[in-house]
């Protein structure tokens, strides 16, 4: 068998293998890979993964014929000819060049459709931190309003809502400042909302992962970590701390749910209506929260001038003069 | 496990060439090891580095530096004008040696080391003297990891410059004659090069103390 | 012209007055178990851990700074400090620093005969070899043994075997062990024994820092194994920051080990460093180095460059739990993000310490079984390279979802993507030298063919991880802990294997038993990827890493995966019982050259005399050149002819 049928074969088997592969991929597996469709990012993470999907798919069948091939064909048995030689063997090219190029093209190409859909898809759910530099429209303005404590959400209008989400070993809890500050256990998010999420600890670093949502951003102590999430449809969604914690890490999950703009609000108000008596306790909304000696929440280290913290109180008098 | 050993511990049958072309790969070593010291140093105070300008420009909770906050100054100025001298002592005395002044460079190595160890002892008693807590801020900390980090440095560099000046003594008393350390005796030319290194990393001493001392006393 | 000739050095060329080997000084260099060996180490390191505490405690006795814990952290940390000096002085691996102090200089020293200096203290490489092969499998079969609990714990998303705390502590026990052995699975034991051997050096540059890093290699598996007996660290591997600070006496362990182990990887990595660029044989120009070397190489600039930021971070650490710095509290002027950054800015780079020795090994070994030479030789060495050096410009990717730099992450993204162009480049290079080849499938040739069936699984799903839309459902959970796991132990571990299989004949004159090592291959094989593809699905449905409580509906993935982790555990105990059969209990004396390999390694007499080669050879062509009937022998051995020695002469003229 010549040189070029050899090859023919090998690529015919590897178009073929790979065009049905990558159509299982599409139409049977792609559809029910995670996060699924809540929310606009989750839709887009799930398309995102099928792309590079069906794109790794032929590269991987590619390299598993070769190797089944060459095993099977090019092995160390009676009737195979002598292996080539020579310079032919040593390098080629042709093969060379069409290598790095076709995997610099895929490559790079995977670079910046990962970047358009980043940016098209405002951080795609990921924590941006305190600054965020992709932004749905109105949702800067709306976080800002929110520490102004003149956050306000109705289900007629289109604003987004504002929820802080707060770690601490080993739970979550999460304040509506558009619902007079207050802190619920519980997770509970209007649809076809634009969802600012300001994510924050108030120990270790944790990690929140709304896991259906396809929200992802640590929670780290001191630190304030914008994600944005735009819900699409109802329903229950699993939220799991996704950055070890200390020992009970492994139990640091709860559930939310995603109603509909009116049940949203009902359910909003009259939480806010039971909590007045706790939120009354709570510090005023901040981005972050620093536990002082008095014990968590019972007081604040500056972010911004809340308290003012003076060292020398702390250190004594061997601080030297200004 | 096969004994290796049986019949070639007496004499690897070396050729003069083979010993020589050997000969040149261990100086090629020396070489390439100093300057990769000088690398790997690089990259420790280059971490060292990050964590200053990092939490400088993060200032978290405002505790960068607290008003007036400032290392023993008297102390920082002993340390790094005792690790000039000796860096520049270590140039000098390798260039003396390339002279043939092997007398200047035996000098020039002793008060080097005196340098080496009276720096050390200030950088070490330095931390008895601090007017701050280690916690007390962002300085602070990487003031007292600049601290730790340097001790090692000098301690290093001191040891290295200490057996270069034993290991001229030792080839005066091993080879004898007049300038032994001149001669193309094998243990003379491995001599000359680690000076070399050395005097080179002194350089690379020098500058990140003064960086350093900018950083930590100055800015 | 060689390359040392090249190289500007202060000596002046002149007639030669060899001095022969000094005679070492009496009391380091006694015959017999009288001397310094891993009995007086064992020794002095307890003394010493005795002293350190004795000293911590006097020093700093109403310190109890460490948090729910009467403990006094200074010393416990001064316990350890000392019991590594103590090891170190007891194995003699300071002698030489403190007689040089005093002008002394010891020679090369006669090694000891016969088994005693596997024990020992020594300046043959090859010694140091075996060492690191022992050293090496006990840190893999005790990380091993964590993995079977941590699978065991598994088995059941609400019944649990142990307590949080226990379980915690194997999980970070289990993943800083494998982390530290496999920075020096292959330059270790491979590393130290072949690469002399393939550059044709009878020695390496500096003999003594090479065993030094094999000691404070092993210093560094007690001090990170007494971390169980302090309660552990409940931080993984990772050690994030926050969770270290308050963390219990165990994250001294955590600490200071990876600041010993760091100290071993830069010396290791160092001398070998050193001893390619400087001793490769006369005729060995950068373009004749066989692939094994250049991944070395590579790999070597990686440790020499990276660990030291990691040794920083470690200090750091340290600092804040010793004398209470704030390098990482946040309240206190310090930041967590300055941990995550240091460590990752060495993390990264780490990854590659592990992944690079595979590739070499496999490029080194495919030509020898299929008889073909290696394909696109440049292009491989380019890509060992250009993935050593991208490997210093993307360690934020593992931070996308920290909250820092968000406008850096399509350059993060960019980076991390374009390290799979040099990565691919090992592929190109493998899959052209199958091409009409005429491959013998002997065992480790199929270790190199399952090196590229999993890597590519693990590379590939590294182009998902790096993907930060992704990113941001797999971050974190078991989908990355299955890909790390397909490209360090699917590649490296599994290169490790094939090149103990392929050179173990050479290092010992013991073949391994063929059969066995088929049983071996398969169950590894098959097991390996039973245990960690199911983990890709149990990642993506949702399961994040390190958890003991994890979904009712992922139960029985998570069963699969961890019965099928028992029998790859299994085929590690057929691995061990091959080795075992095959060198000790029935050794079979290996040909001189059992795989038929150009190989420089397999040129020397077997066993290897102690100073490698009777002639330095001189490298007349480039490697590999199989099936090439009118090529020339890779090297010129002299013989005794005057060919050889005339050339190096010759070299030394100019």
């Amino acid at each position: 068998m010549n040189n070029g049928s050899e090859m023919r074969r090998i690529v015919t088997a590897w178009v073929i293998v790979s065009v049905i592969g990558d159509l299982l991929w599409w139409f049977l597996v792609g559809p029910h890979v995670p996060p699924g469709n809540m929310t606009t990012s989750a839709h887009w993470n799930q398309f995102d993964f099928n792309i590079l999907a069906i794109t790794a798919l032929p590269v991987v069948f590619m390299v598993w014929i070769w190797l089944g091939y060459a095993v099977v064909k090019w092995r160390d048995k009676p009737g195979v000819p002598e292996p080539l030689g020579g310079e032919a063997a040593k390098a080629s090219r042709g093969v060379q060049v069409g290598w790095i190029t076709i995997t610099s093209t895929v490559v790079i190409a995977a670079a910046i459709y990962g970047t358009v859909a980043l940016i098209g898809d405002h951080g795609s759910g990921g924590g941006e931190g305190p600054n965020p530099v992709w932004a749905p429209p109105g949702a800067i303005a709306a976080n800002t309003a929110a520490l102004a404590g003149k956050a306000t959400w109705s289900p007629t209008g289109n604003q987004p809502l504002v929820v802080q989400v707060i770690a601490q070993q080993w739970k979550f809890t999460y304040r509506y400042p558009a619902f007079g500050g207050m802190e619920t256990d519980r997770l509970v998010l209007p649809v076809k909302t634009v969802v600012v999420f300001d994510v924050t600890s108030l120990d270790v670093i944790h990690d929140f992962w709304a896991y259906q949502l396809s929200v992802k951003a640590d929670a780290n102590p001191g630190v304030n970590n914008v994600a944005f999430a735009n819900t699409q449809q109802t329903g229950q969604f699993m939220v799991r701390c996704d950055e070890l914690c200390g020992i009970w890490h492994g139990a640091m999950y709860n559930s939310g749910r995603v109603l509909s703009k009116t049940a949203f609000m009902a359910w909003a108000t009259k939480t806010e209506a039971q909590n007045a008596q706790n939120t009354a306790f709570l510090p005023p909304f901040a981005w972050t929260y620093t536990p002082d000696a008095n014990g968590a929440s019972g007081g604040l280290y500056p972010d911004g001038n809340v308290t003012p913290y003076s060292p020398y109180d702390v250190y004594g008098a061997k601080q030297p003069a200004s | 496990m096969t004994d290796t050993y049986k019949d070639s511990l007496t004499a690897p049958n070396e050729t003069p060439e083979e010993r020589e072309y050997e000969f040149r790969a261990h100086i090629g070593a020396i070489w390439t090891g100093g300057r990769l010291a000088i690398g790997m140093a690089t990259f420790l105070y280059a971490s060292e580095a990050f964590a200053y300008f990092y939490l400088r420009t993060s200032n978290n909770s405002n505790l960068w530096r607290l008003p007036g906050q400032l290392a023993p100054l008297y102390y920082g100025w002993t340390v790094l004008i005792c690790l000039l001298l000796m860096a520049g002592l270590a140039n000098y005395g390798h260039r003396r040696l390339k002279k043939g002044y092997t007398n200047d460079f035996l000098v020039a190595g002793w008060t080097g080391v005196a340098a080496g160890l009276i720096a050390l002892f200030f950088q070490i008693w330095e931390l008895v003297v601090l007017p701050f807590y280690p916690g007390s801020s962002g300085y602070a900390s990487t003031f007292i990891g600049f601290v730790v980090m340097n001790i090692m440095t000098i301690v290093f560099a001191t040891y290295w410059m200490e057996t270069t000046t034993t290991r001229a003594m030792r080839l005066r008393k091993e080879l004898g004659g007049t300038n032994p350390e001149l001669s193309s005796a094998y243990p003379a030319r491995s001599f000359r090069a680690n000076v070399a290194s050395m005097s080179y990393y002194m350089g690379f001493v020098a500058i990140v103390s003064i960086m350093f001392f900018l950083m930590f006393y100055v800015a | 012209m060689t390359i040392s000739a090249e190289r500007p050095t202060e000596a002046t060329a002149g007639t030669a007055t060899p001095a022969g080997p000094r005679k070492g000084s009496s009391w380091t260099n006694r015959p017999g178990w009288m001397s310094q060996h891993l009995g007086t180490a064992i020794v002095l390191g307890f003394l010493g851990y005795l002293f350190g505490h004795w000293w911590g405690n006097y020093m700093a006795s109403s310190y109890t700074y460490i948090a729910n814990n009467g403990q006094n952290g200074v010393a416990d940390f001064l316990g350890l400090l000392c019991m590594v000096i103590g090891w170190l002085l007891g194995i003699g691996a300071l002698n030489y620093p403190i007689l040089k102090l005093f002008g002394r200089e010891p020679g090369e020293e006669a090694p000891a005969p016969g088994l005693s200096r596997y024990f020992r203290y020594t300046l043959d490489h090859k010694v140091v070899g075996m060492q690191y092969v022992v050293g090496v499998l006990l840190f893999l079969f005790t990380g091993g043994l964590l993995a079977m609990a941590i699978r065991t714990e598994l088995l059941n998303p609400t019944v649990h075997i142990f307590n949080p705390g226990t379980y915690i502590e194997i999980v970070s026990e289990h993943g800083t062990i494998m982390m530290m052995m496999a920075t020096s699975i292959v330059v270790g034991p491979l590393g130290n024994y072949l690469v002399p051997l393939m550059i044709g050096s009878r020695r390496m540059a500096f003999p003594r820092i090479e065993a030094f890093s094999f000691w404070i290699f092993s210093a560094g598996y007690l001090v990170i194994f007494s971390a169980l007996f302090y309660g552990g660290f409940p931080t993984g591997w990772t050690g994030y920051a926050p969770l270290q600070n308050q963390a219990g006496p165990g994250m001294i362990s955590y600490l200071f080990g990876f600041a010993v182990i760091g100290i071993g990887m830069m010396s290791a990595g160092f001398n070998i460093l050193v001893t390619i660029v400087n001793y490769r044989a006369p005729g060995m120009t950068w373009s004749r180095v066989p692939m094994f070397v250049w991944s070395i190489l590579a790999t070597a600039s990686l440790l020499t460059l990276a660990t030291p930021v990691l040794f920083t971070a470690g200090l750091f650490g340290l600092l804040d739990h010793l004398v209470l710095t704030s390098f990482y509290v946040n309240e206190h002027g310090g930041s967590s993000y300055l941990w995550e950054n240091l460590f990752w800015f060495f993390g990264h780079p780490e990854v590659y310490i592990m992944a690079l020795p595979g590739f070499g090994i496999v490029a080194e070994i495919v030509p020898v079984f299929t008889r073909k030479p290696l394909f696109a030789y440049k292009v491989a060495a380019a890509g060992m390279m250009g993935v050593a050096l991208l490997s210093f410009f993307v360690w934020q990717h593992h931070l996308f979802q920290s909250g820092i730099n968000p406008d850096m992450r399509p350059l993060f993204m960019l980076t991390t993507e374009l390290i799979s162009i040099p990565t691919g480049f090992i592929y190109l290079v493998g899959m052209g030298s199958l091409y009409r080849g005429k491959m013998r499938l002997e065992v480790p040739m199929l270790f190199c063919l399952a090196l590229y069936f999993n890597f590519l699984i693990g590379g590939i799903t590294g182009v998902f991880l790096s993907d930060v839309p992704v990113n941001v459902t797999v971050h974190g959970s078991f989908f990355v802990l299955s890909h790390f796991h397909y490209t360090i132990m699917g590649g490296l571990v599994f290169a490790f294997m094939a090149g103990l299989y392929y050179w173990l004949p050479k290092m010992t004159g013991r073949m391994m038993n063929k059969k066995l090592g088929l049983w071996h291959f398969w169950t590894m094989f098959v097991f390996f990827n039973l245990t960690f593809f199911p983990m890709f699905i149990i990642g993506i449905l949702g399961q994040p890493r390190r958890v003991f409580e994890y979904a009712h509906n992922l139960q029985g993935l998570n069963d699969f995966s961890s019965i099928s982790a028992f029998c790859l555990g299994a085929s590690f105990l057929l691995f061990f019982w091959n080795l075992m059969y095959s060198m000790i209990i029935n050794p079979k004396k290996a040909p001189a050259n059992p795989w038929e390999s150009l190989g420089l390694e397999w040129q020397t007499a077997n066993p290897v005399p102690l100073y490698n080669f009777e002639r330095i050879p001189v490298i007349v062509t480039e490697p590999y050149r199989y099936s090439e009937p009118g090529a020339p022998a890779y090297a010129d051995f002299g013989g005794g002819s005057a060919a050889g020695a005339s050339t190096i002469g010759s070299s030394v003229q100019e």
